[in-house]
């Protein structure tokens, strides 16, 4: 009896390790073979269903960290030791600050023939003439959204949110450019105002808003809106699309001063240790059918025309997620500052805070 | 004659001393020393146009600490941590009592339900209460289904609901230390209080609270000090409305990307943490049971 659980035993034990052995020889070659990609990307912003599709296509194992400020990304990525991640997901104005500092490597367009994807209005951006470091991916607008149900006020601009009738009931981005910017807006000057004596107009303009805002959310602004804990705000544009879906009574309210304005691109790291397959991630991800999963899932403008294409007109005629071209003309995105204004809107933005 | 040495006796302390302590020192050296000079050094050193820390001596950061808007911000913060504090203290004494005294075999299960939260991070938690709490919330629904109100209650995003989310988060660290200390009162110097003709509250005052002293010192230090630096719970529970000292230090080191300024306010909070364990020390906290 003793022998036969014994002879048992070893014969489970020998079926394990052959199995166990398998395995582990398999998947080694396999992760030998097609190495990993490290994406750093927008929270809230690329479906994991692209990355798994990504995946299962190319063998490539993806680690996706996040990040919720472009601020944030850079500090990361500065901290982390060279070549930590290979793609980054920077905004207009850090794509130009990254490729002075010369943290970024020219794109390889011989690989990317999806490029041709691509509308043309969204190529040759100013913060990178000729697109030697980036891809353009998904932008919008700091849109106003209101729950009409519980703001009876007509809100057709920025200044309009620094009502008092609205106070401790607006969520904002959680982003000091994004909101000194749209308070410079509201009382009249430049997104990226430089003037001390009118910085110190929008300081005072800010305190106004500070006891409308009781939530600051970069996030996922949407949730204050559909749970009811805000009735308005400064948020990403789809954010607001995605809350109309689950709140029909919440609008879109492109302001009249003109919005805010981001998109977010491609761009692969000097460092990088995985360059090809970061060549093969963005080209992947300008294919039209895989830009339509991202867009199903995060509606943002995007400057893929032919996934728009794709989308049709539930996409396309929705203010919310595709931006109307007025909208988009009257707008002006972030520019880099100098270090003594930024000095300045960093203190603004802890006096709103404190 | 001289006397011959044992087999197993060294010829010096050196090489023992070397084997038992060195490892430790060695970690302590990479792992909390150099990490310490590396943040006071960078608290001296500029930045440069790309917010990249330059190593040029400037006092400039200590400078702006003293700031009219940070000093508010200070202010806040204590205040914030120290009714954190009072309240841990309260609402942990009692309960830390009860679970030590009881006869009763549920004490295992007492104890368990303070340490079982710890198996979750905190930070899914705090996520928690936001929902719990939201307008739309299980709280403010099971108020409306009673009756005792009709619209849902706002209680978030204000500094009472930091203050909240502060005090779950501590009060194990309250209950814990206070627990260790309660459980060794003598019973014998109860009976002999209540012999002695002692009323209950008498007791409790010249009695119980005097030689549970040290429990209430070391949770007070391990839930005042901490508190300082939770950014977290205040931004999402506080909406980020109500700024602590950690909020700014996390600002520094992410959005507002100037790490100088950010390490001159780290070695300010390890200033006055410092500054709040000597206070403890003095006043006869045993270091042991703040568990370092």
């Amino acid at each position: 009896m003793k022998k036969k659980i014994l002879a048992a035993w070893i014969s489970l034990s020998l079926i394990v390790v052959s199995l166990t052995g398998c395995g582990s020889a398999a998947s080694e070659s396999a992760s030998k073979d097609q190495g990993e990609l490290n994406l750093f990307v927008w929270t809230e912003y690329l479906p994991d269903s692209v990355v798994e599709k990504f995946e299962k296509e190319t063998g490539i194992k993806v680690n996706v960290s996040t990040y919720s400020s472009n601020e944030d990304m850079l500090a990361k990525v500065k901290s982390e030791t060279a070549g930590a991640y290979d793609v980054l997901n920077p905004s207009d104005y850090m794509v130009a600050q990254l490729i002075a500092q010369g943290m970024l490597k020219e794109l390889d367009f011989e690989k990317l023939p999806n490029f041709s994807h691509i509308g043309d209005s969204y190529k040759n951006p100013a913060y990178d003439p000729g697109n030697v470091y980036s891809v353009p991916y998904m932008g919008g607008a700091g849109a106003i959204a209101v729950n009409t149900e519980k703001i009876d006020t007509k809100i057709t601009s920025y200044a309009d949110l620094f009502d008092p009738s609205l106070e401790g009931q607006l969520v904002v981005l959680d982003d000091f450019r994004a909101v000194i910017g749209m308070t410079s807006k509201a009382v009249g000057y430049d997104l990226n105002e430089t003037d001390p004596a009118k910085l110190s107009e929008v300081s005072d303009k800010l305190m106004e808003l500070k006891k409308n805002v009781v939530l600051y959310d970069s996030d996922s602004p949407k949730s204050a809106l559909i749970s009811g804990d805000c009735s308005a705000g400064m948020i990403w544009s789809a954010e607001v699309a995605m809350a109309m879906e689950e709140v029909p009574s919440i609008e879109v309210i492109y302001p009249e001063e003109g919005a805010y304005l981001f998109f977010d691109n491609w761009v692969v790291t000097k460092e990088s240790p995985n360059y090809d397959n970061a060549m093969k991630w963005i080209n992947f991800i300008m294919e039209p059918e895989n830009m339509e999963i991202v867009l199903k899932e995060f509606p943002y403008l995007c400057a893929n025309t032919d996934a728009i294409a794709l989308m049709g007109e539930e996409y396309s005629g929705n203010p919310a997620k595709n931006p109307p071209a007025d909208a988009i003309s009257k707008g002006s995105y972030v520019e880099n500052l100098d270090s003594a204004t930024l000095d300045i809107y960093n203190e603004m933005w802890t006096k709103l805070k404190e | 004659m001289m006397k011959k040495r044992s087999k197993h006796e060294f010829k010096s302390n050196t090489m023992p001393a070397m084997v038992t302590v060195g490892p430790v020192a060695i970690l302590l050296l990479f792992l909390v020393v150099a990490p310490l000079i590396f943040v006071a050094v960078m608290s001296f050193c500029q930045t440069d146009e790309f917010y990249n820390v330059v190593y040029r001596f400037t006092a400039v950061n200590y400078g702006k600490l003293v700031s009219e808007d940070y000093l508010k911000i200070y202010a806040q913060s204590l205040l914030i941590a120290f009714v954190t504090t009072l309240i841990c203290v309260l609402v942990g004494y009692p309960f830390a009592y009860v679970i030590a005294r009881t006869k009763s075999k549920k004490k295992q299960l007492f104890y368990m339900l303070v340490i079982i939260p710890f198996w979750t991070n905190s930070l899914i938690r705090i996520y928690g209460w936001r929902t719990f709490l939201g307008n739309s919330g299980w709280l403010n629904k099971l108020l409306m289904t009673i009756g005792v109100v009709s619209e849902p209650v706002e209680f978030l995003y204000k500094t009472g609901t930091t203050v909240l989310g502060m005090v779950y988060c501590f009060i194990p660290f309250m209950v814990l230390p206070l627990y260790t200390a309660i459980e060794k009162l003598d019973d014998s110097l109860l009976e002999a209080s209540s012999d002695l003709g002692a009323k209950p509250v008498k007791t409790l005052f010249e009695v119980i609270l005097p030689l549970t002293a040290s429990g209430i010192f070391s949770g007070c230090i391990m839930v005042f000090i901490p508190c300082l630096g939770y950014f977290f719970v205040s931004n999402i529970l506080g909406g980020g409305n109500t700024d602590m000292i950690g909020n700014l230090i996390e600002r520094q080191f992410k959005s507002a990307n100037n790490w100088p300024l950010g390490a001159a306010l780290s070695i300010i909070l390890i200033l006055v943490t410092l500054l709040l364990v000597k206070i403890y020390q003095k006043l006869g906290g045993d270091m042991d049971s703040l568990g370092v």
